[in-house]
């Protein structure tokens, strides 16, 4: 365990048998590391699910105290071209690792957004020092992983966790920090965390920062203050027929939210099927949604090419088809 | 002996002044308000009378003028040593003073601390300062901007450009039909100034053919242009090529005011065109293919245009886009929320991107001194967390 006072830190699990749900994967991992040489792996899974957890696990197995010289973690939404390939992962992989293991490790968190070109570099990368270096990559979608990584790779496919688990792992940390936590509050955690642990856990503390005596009342307040504003309140002036309302708000979320294009188009396309709105103009707005995310992959500004689909909730919201 | 006729004809009252009636009326309620505001700005194109609405003014006023135009150094140390004083002592002579800085826009580079001067100026001025430019929308303009009054100057038409020349022709004893005065007119723009002098030049020449299509180039102004594309019907495929201003910035015009002139159906057309416009760019820019620069151009000229079923009149309020202005200070705001994200990240195994999300949701555990102490937060970060609250 790590000392510090953010408790995703406090109580992440360094040992196998620490881990909470995903247990098929946590019995074949292990088997690989006993054997000291693992492939390489790929993590599929939802986000807080266990996948960076399980990584560190490995390597510390493997290296022990060393871990940290024969171990490089990086993000790769937040360093997705093809430099951080060519420079960091190269410079890394190519010297020999420290102590008896024959390679080292490179963790490649939310693989998933690296660039194609990052990624067909990653797939030279990945042969090249095969050697020296062994990769664990993340994602949430194995489909968005190029085909040739994917099967250079072992995968493993995380799942999110179940209610028992949440709980469980609640009712540790809840334990050591001495709260006091009534049963309808966790449901309301389970609720709020979706199955993604390191939600539960921030949820968990920023709650007992107010209070040490949890109900669910309390969870479901703190949930909804840190709960980003929704795409709908966009799409719902721009329904009525507001569309400079709607277009303002659209940049406040984008800038507020810190949210890309990329994710206000999905979940617009999520959206368009709970609207009040005939089936046969959903169809259509659908069809204009692909388009926009077409387009933004193309590299087309995406706040132009989002007000142009707004533009089209304004017809819509007056039952035309567009 | 050669007179310049611009000079010798220039509106010495507010009645020589043809067709700015409406910023005649609104600089006399200045005057007549001072020191309500204490600048005016006019602006508009070229030739339509800024100078001599500003000169007529103070003739009918009864002021003295301080000029000050694009040929005076106008850097700071100029300003403090000539316009500060002008602009609190009284007058030795007149009633009243006008402090006139002719062709503001020409505030350049060289005249190192010029507007900001010109903005103290304007705090502490016992008289009313009257300022001219072409196009008030540039970015230096800003800080005066807010402190003045705004007038704009229209082009004159055709028809009263016309009647101007044929005066003046007659007390010039030039004789000409009226074809000659038209054709003159029309090759103007509206520009009166560019009309006498072209008049002067052309008049002793026997056989004179005016080529209407030769024109001056004339800085079309914003406003002018989006006027046009979302009121008229037309083509417009060279309406750009008459301003300064890049392709992209015109663009970002356009996207802001989509909404302020169109709606329903013609908003989405509109849009449509936008965003191919934009599409086609995205394309000139990822695979250098300049060629491609042909079809944003169209989209954001005929596709904009054509997106209405019928032109439209009245009068619209064009803004100035605020969508860049907007993520600047976002960006600004925000730069100090990406580096306490970027440690909390590092730390906690996760994306800057996953932090900045949850921000609000992480807040009361970066409060955590203990948190902070190991995270190894700056003051000003601290400072700044605990001002979200």
């Amino acid at each position: 365990m790590v000392h510090s006072e953010i408790w995703t830190e406090k109580y992440r699990p360094s040992k196998f048998e620490d881990l909470v749900g995903q247990q098929e994967i946590v019995r074949r991992t292990k088997s690989l590391v006993q054997a000291l040489n693992i492939p390489h792996l790929l993590f599929a899974g939802p986000a807080g699910t266990g996948k960076s957890t399980l990584a560190l696990i490995i390597v510390k197995e493997l290296f022990g105290d060393s871990w940290k010289e024969n171990y490089l973690e990086l993000n790769a939404s937040d360093e997705r071209g093809i430099d951080v390939i060519r420079q960091k992962v190269k410079d890394f992989a190519r010297t020999k690792a420290i102590k008896d293991v024959p390679f080292k490790v490179i963790f490649l968190d939310e693989a998933d957004a690296l660039t194609r070109e990052a990624q067909q570099a990653l797939r030279r990368t990945m042969e090249n020092f095969t050697n020296t270096c062994r990769f664990i990559l993340s994602c949430n979608y194995s489909s968005r992983i190029l085909e040739p990584i994917q099967s250079r790779c072992v995968i493993f496919r995380f799942k999110l966790l179940e209610k028992k688990d949440i709980s469980e792992i609640v009712r540790r940390v809840a334990k050591a920090e001495g709260l006091t936590i009534s049963s309808d509050a966790y449901d309301a955690i389970y609720e709020a965390s979706e199955g993604d642990c390191r939600r539960a856990i921030n949820l968990l503390q920023a709650t007992a920062s107010v209070s040490l005596d949890i109900n669910a009342e309390m969870i479901n307040m703190i949930a909804a203050s840190g709960k980003p504003i929704g795409i709908r309140v966009v799409l719902d002036y721009a329904l009525a027929g507001d569309f400079i309302n709607a277009r303002n708000k659209l940049l406040d979320v984008m800038l507020k939210e810190s949210i890309s294009g990329n994710d206000v188009i999905k979940a617009i396309q999520k959206e368009i099927w709970n609207l009040p709105i005939e089936p046969d103009i959903k169809v259509k707005l659908t069809e204009k949604t692909g388009e926009v995310e077409f387009r933004m992959i193309e590299g087309s500004d995406e706040f132009v090419q989002l007000q142009s689909l707004l533009a089209s909730f304004v017809l819509a919201g007056q039952g035309k088809v567009v | 002996m050669y007179e310049n006729l611009v000079e010798k004809y220039r509106a010495k009252s507010y009645s020589e002044l043809i067709g700015q009636d409406k910023a005649i009326a609104e600089v006399q309620q200045f005057l007549k308000e001072f020191p309500k505001k204490k600048a005016l700005i006019l602006h508009g194109p070229a030739g339509t009378g800024k100078t001599s609405l500003a000169w007529a003014a103070a003739i009918e006023n009864n002021s003295e003028v301080l000029e000050l135009n694009a040929s005076d150094l106008r850097n700071r140390a100029k300003l403090e040593q000539i316009v500060r004083p002008a602009s609190i002592q009284k007058s030795l002579f007149k009633q009243s003073k006008i402090i006139l800085m002719d062709e503001a826009d020409g505030i350049t580079g060289t005249d190192i601390g010029g507007i900001p001067e010109l903005e103290r100026i304007i705090e502490i001025t016992r008289f009313p300062i009257i300022m001219t430019c072409n196009d008030v929308w540039q970015s230096k303009l800003a800080p005066l901007r807010s402190k003045s009054k705004l007038v704009e100057m229209k082009s004159l038409d055709t028809i009263k450009i016309t009647e101007i020349l044929r005066r003046i022709a007659e007390k010039e004893n030039i004789n000409r039909d009226i074809n000659f005065f038209t054709k003159i007119a029309i090759k103007s723009q509206g520009d009166l100034r560019a009309a006498i002098n072209d008049l002067q030049s052309y008049a002793n020449e026997e056989n004179l053919f005016v080529d209407t299509s030769e024109k001056r180039d004339v800085e079309e102004n914003i406003f002018i242009i989006l006027r046009k594309l979302f009121k008229e019907r037309n083509d417009f495929l060279d309406l750009f090529d008459s301003t300064k201003m890049s392709l992209d910035e015109i663009f970002l015009w356009i996207e802001e005011n989509i909404p302020n002139e169109y709606k329903n159906e013609a908003l989405v057309k509109a849009y449509y065109a936008l965003g191919k416009a934009d599409v086609f760019r995205g394309r000139v820019y990822q695979n250098q293919s300049w060629r491609f620069l042909v079809y944003q151009n169209i989209f954001q000229s005929a596709g904009i245009s054509y997106a209405k079923p019928s032109p439209t009149y009245g009068f619209t309020k064009y803004e100035a886009p605020k969508r860049v202005l907007k993520i600047w200070l976002h960006n600004q705001k925000t730069a100090k929320k990406k580096t306490i994200a970027k440690k909390y990240a590092k730390f906690v195994h996760c994306s800057v991107k996953r932090i900045m999300r949850d921000f609000d949701l992480l807040k009361p555990i970066m409060n955590n001194p203990e948190v902070q102490k190991q995270l190894n937060f700056s003051e000003d970060e601290i400072e700044f967390l605990k001002s979200q609250n």
